[in-house]
């Protein structure tokens, strides 16, 4: 049983008028004193008293301890869904039931994560539970962030009328839900790789070979078929021409995302990790739907990496570890391209999201990429511009910092990788256009 | 105060910044370099907003007073209001009644100053201030004049005595019984304030986060029918409790009675046993024994019992 604050002053209130009615020889103020603890002592009567020590019961019982109105509660949770996406909403139905045969009061409160936002229904209830009756309480709770969340314990509470002292159980029920990145519809990521695979797919790489779009025109050889014959610059040349297209192949792509440290600098929600994840997941799922092989790393204090696969299981495990992503550590990208280079087809397009800061190897890594002849494609959303937004940077720092961070851009375009200093509103699909030169 | 950050298209996620700090990793030393100023004033955002609480609050752990705003009052919290109202009123009257000038501070100051009018007056303006300003908190609910009101009510009370029960009118009974009868009355009159002005505040806060949708109540009628039976039954109790300690020494003279008059008798004449030291030994007896009941977690088994009987 647990005392509120109110009962403590009314006990702290009850002493100090019975002792001063005693110093004072004062009946009135030792009268009120006796009144209080009466009425202190009723309440505590009715909120049901169980005291291991006075009881001579074992520390084991402490659970009995809980008292007697608590034991007959039984919780049970369900969820609509343990996969959503960030702006998702999980519906959750609470089973509260009451197995003894008196009717309680009860106060029940579902412990929800912090970030989760109450959109219908609520998650705190105070109710009148008969006995041997159950209740459901629903309600639904929107996830604006990515990220690895869980629902419990339930708190339940029982107190006197005058909420002068308390019973309260958590009943150890926990449901664990995953918030994967928001996607958005990529229509064409304009990254093709140089390196053909055995396999044909939906990619258009830059080698000829059996496809749809044209390469360029050579002459006849014989066994050419005749259906590739280009008749036109026959008749224009002299020879026999023949169409060449543009392999359809299944290529490799790397995403490197940066979830160090300073990668979360800027508001919570709209920081350079909340959209490079989001970037991921939406190339992820464009480039898996293309049948390609989707590689992920993620380098923060330590190196994550998913091996590169297809298909939609790849998807989920590729959402799953961006779920779960946190900014932590300061690797530098270096150490990364070290490592998984050699893991690595050459010339499969890599595309890095990162802020580029705080990381001297940035220039090395990415000219070590180049001098390989990786596509290297860099999405860096400006934390300079979340900063600024949430007005935590002056406008001279601002253009101080934004200069050097241009610089450093120039010097990377400068080595033949596709930058985008993505803004905070810019779509995916623009920032990549711009950072393929569109 | 710094502007709020403004955030645009930030709807979905607006709740996440309400009350709370934006996050951020360290700042890089280029950042740092670019916000430095030639002055070296601290800028406004740089300061975190903390709560420094005063040092009552350190004492008793956190605000003794929300500054919580209320919706209007509901049905509940208005007859709560008036029924709090009707108890302020007649307690005033109660502790006028009941509550002599003499031996209180303000009464030796005022003789000491040669005025003695003074301490009279000075009575009746505790009194008021008590009066004033429970009707204040009470209508407002403004738990700090309630607190004021509290403090003034329970002031006004502290006088040396000298062990006899003096009342400030002298029209009220002599009988002992009767004085005691009156002196539990003013006891509960005076509980049941601080009872229900505070039953004003939280019910108040519930219906507030009822009607924002915090909270939501499954069976209300019955939650507050059960409050209205505990106003009803705990100061019965807590009177018959009160009642039993005060006559403590009408108890055990009768109890020693049944065994040796003559020593009944004279306990019965005990100036000690008629005192207050006599209404503290009452105190100790019963409270002893609602120890004992405690300690055999007679609540648990009654509770039990019922369940049983239920079965």
């Amino acid at each position: 049983m647990a005392w509120s604050r109110k009962s403590a002053m009314f006990a702290a209130l009850a002493i100090a008028l019975y002792l001063l009615g005693l110093v004072l020889r004062n009946q009135q103020l030792v009268t009120v004193a006796v009144v209080l603890l009466s009425f202190l002592t009723y309440a505590a009567f009715r909120t049901t008293h169980a005291d291991v020590a006075s009881s001579g019961r074992r520390i084991d019982d402490a659970e009995a301890d809980a008292g007697i109105q608590l034991q007959t509660i039984v919780a049970m949770r369900k969820l609509s869904s343990a996969r959503v996406f960030e702006d998702g909403e999980i519906d959750v139905v609470l089973r509260i039931q009451n197995r003894s045969t008196l009717s309680k009061v009860l106060e029940v409160r579902d412990r929800v994560p912090e970030v989760m936002r109450i959109k219908k229904g609520a998650n705190y209830v105070l109710m009148e539970l008969g006995g041997r009756k159950e209740t459901e309480i629903a309600y639904t709770i929107e996830a604006p962030l990515r990220g690895f969340y869980t629902i419990g314990p339930v708190c339940v509470r029982v107190q006197d009328a005058f909420g002068l002292f308390h019973n309260e159980r958590e009943i150890h029920l926990y449901d664990d839900f995953l918030v994967f990145p928001k996607m958005e519809d990529i229509k064409d990521a304009l990254i093709k790789s140089r390196v053909p695979k055995i396999f044909t797919g939906a990619v258009n790489i830059r080698n000829p070979g059996e496809g749809t779009n044209f390469y360029n025109l050579r002459e006849y050889i014989p066994g050419d078929p005749m259906k590739k014959v280009n008749w036109k610059a026959w008749a224009r040349s002299g020879k026999m021409m023949v169409n060449e297209f543009e392999r359809d192949a299944v290529s490799d792509i790397i995403l490197i995302i940066d979830s160090r440290g300073i990668s979360e600098t800027g508001p919570v929600s709209r920081n350079s990790l909340v959209y490079s994840t989001r970037a991921a997941a939406s190339l992820a799922q464009y480039f898996l739907s293309r049948r390609d092989s989707v590689g992920l790393v993620t380098y923060g204090d330590e190196i994550v990496s998913v091996d590169r696969d297809t298909g939609k299981k790849q998807l989920y495990v590729i959402l799953t570890k961006l779920a779960g992503a946190m900014a932590k550590g300061n690797t530098p990208l270096k150490v990364v391209t070290n490592r998984i280079l050699p893991h690595i087809n050459r010339g499969s397009p890599i595309i890095i999201m990162s802020p580029l800061e705080d990381d001297p190897t940035i220039m090395d890594a990415v000219r070590d990429l180049r001098a390989r002849n990786f596509d290297v494609t860099i999405l860096s959303p400006s934390s300079l511009e979340f900063e600024f937004d949430a007005r935590r940077l002056d406008r001279t720092g601002y253009e101080v910092l934004k200069t050097e961070r241009d610089i450093l851009i120039s010097e990377l375009r400068g080595l033949g990788a596709n930058v985008m200093d993505w803004e905070p509103d810019m779509m995916l699909v623009t920032a990549l256009a711009g950072a393929r030169g569109f | 105060m710094a502007d709020a950050p403004k955030v645009e298209g930030a709807s979905d996620t607006a709740h996440l910044y309400e009350g709370k700090t934006i996050r951020s990793s360290a700042p890089s030393r280029k950042k740092a370099a670019g916000r430095l100023k030639s002055s070296t004033e601290i800028p406004v955002d740089a300061i975190p907003e903390i709560h420094v609480p005063s040092w009552i609050e350190s004492f008793f752990g956190g605000p003794i007073v929300s500054s919580m705003k209320f919706l209007p009052a509901n049905n509940t919290v208005s007859t709560l209001q008036m029924a709090s109202g009707g108890v302020l009123i007649l307690l005033t009257f109660l502790t006028f009644v009941i509550t002599p000038v003499t031996g209180t501070a303000w009464f030796s100051l005022a003789n000491a100053v040669g005025i003695p009018i003074l301490g009279g007056i000075l009575h009746i303006v505790i009194l008021a201030v008590g009066a004033v300003g429970g009707i204040y908190g009470i209508f407002q609910r403004d738990q700090r004049a309630l607190l004021i009101s509290y403090v003034a009510l329970i002031l006004v009370t502290l006088r040396f005595a000298g062990s006899k029960v003096e009342f400030g009118l002298n029209l009220l009974p002599e009988g002992e019984i009767a004085q005691k009868f009156l002196l539990i009355l003013y006891a509960l009159f005076l509980v049941m304030y601080f009872e229900l002005t505070s039953g004003i505040i939280r019910f108040s806060m519930l219906d507030t986060s009822i009607r924002t949708g915090e909270v939501y109540v499954m069976g209300e009628g019955k939650i507050i029918r059960q409050y209205h039976r505990a106003i009803g039954i705990t100061p019965l109790v807590a009177g018959a409790v009160a009642l039993l300690t005060l006559l403590i020494n009408l108890i055990v003279p009768a109890i020693v009675g049944i065994f040796d008059s003559v020593q009944a008798a004279r306990l019965s004449e005990s100036v000690e046993l008629t005192s207050v030291y006599g209404v503290a030994l009452g105190t100790a007896f019963v409270f002893t024994i609602i120890a004992g009941a405690f300690a055999i977690n007679l609540p648990l088994r009654i509770q039990q019992m019922q369940e049983g009987r239920s079965n």
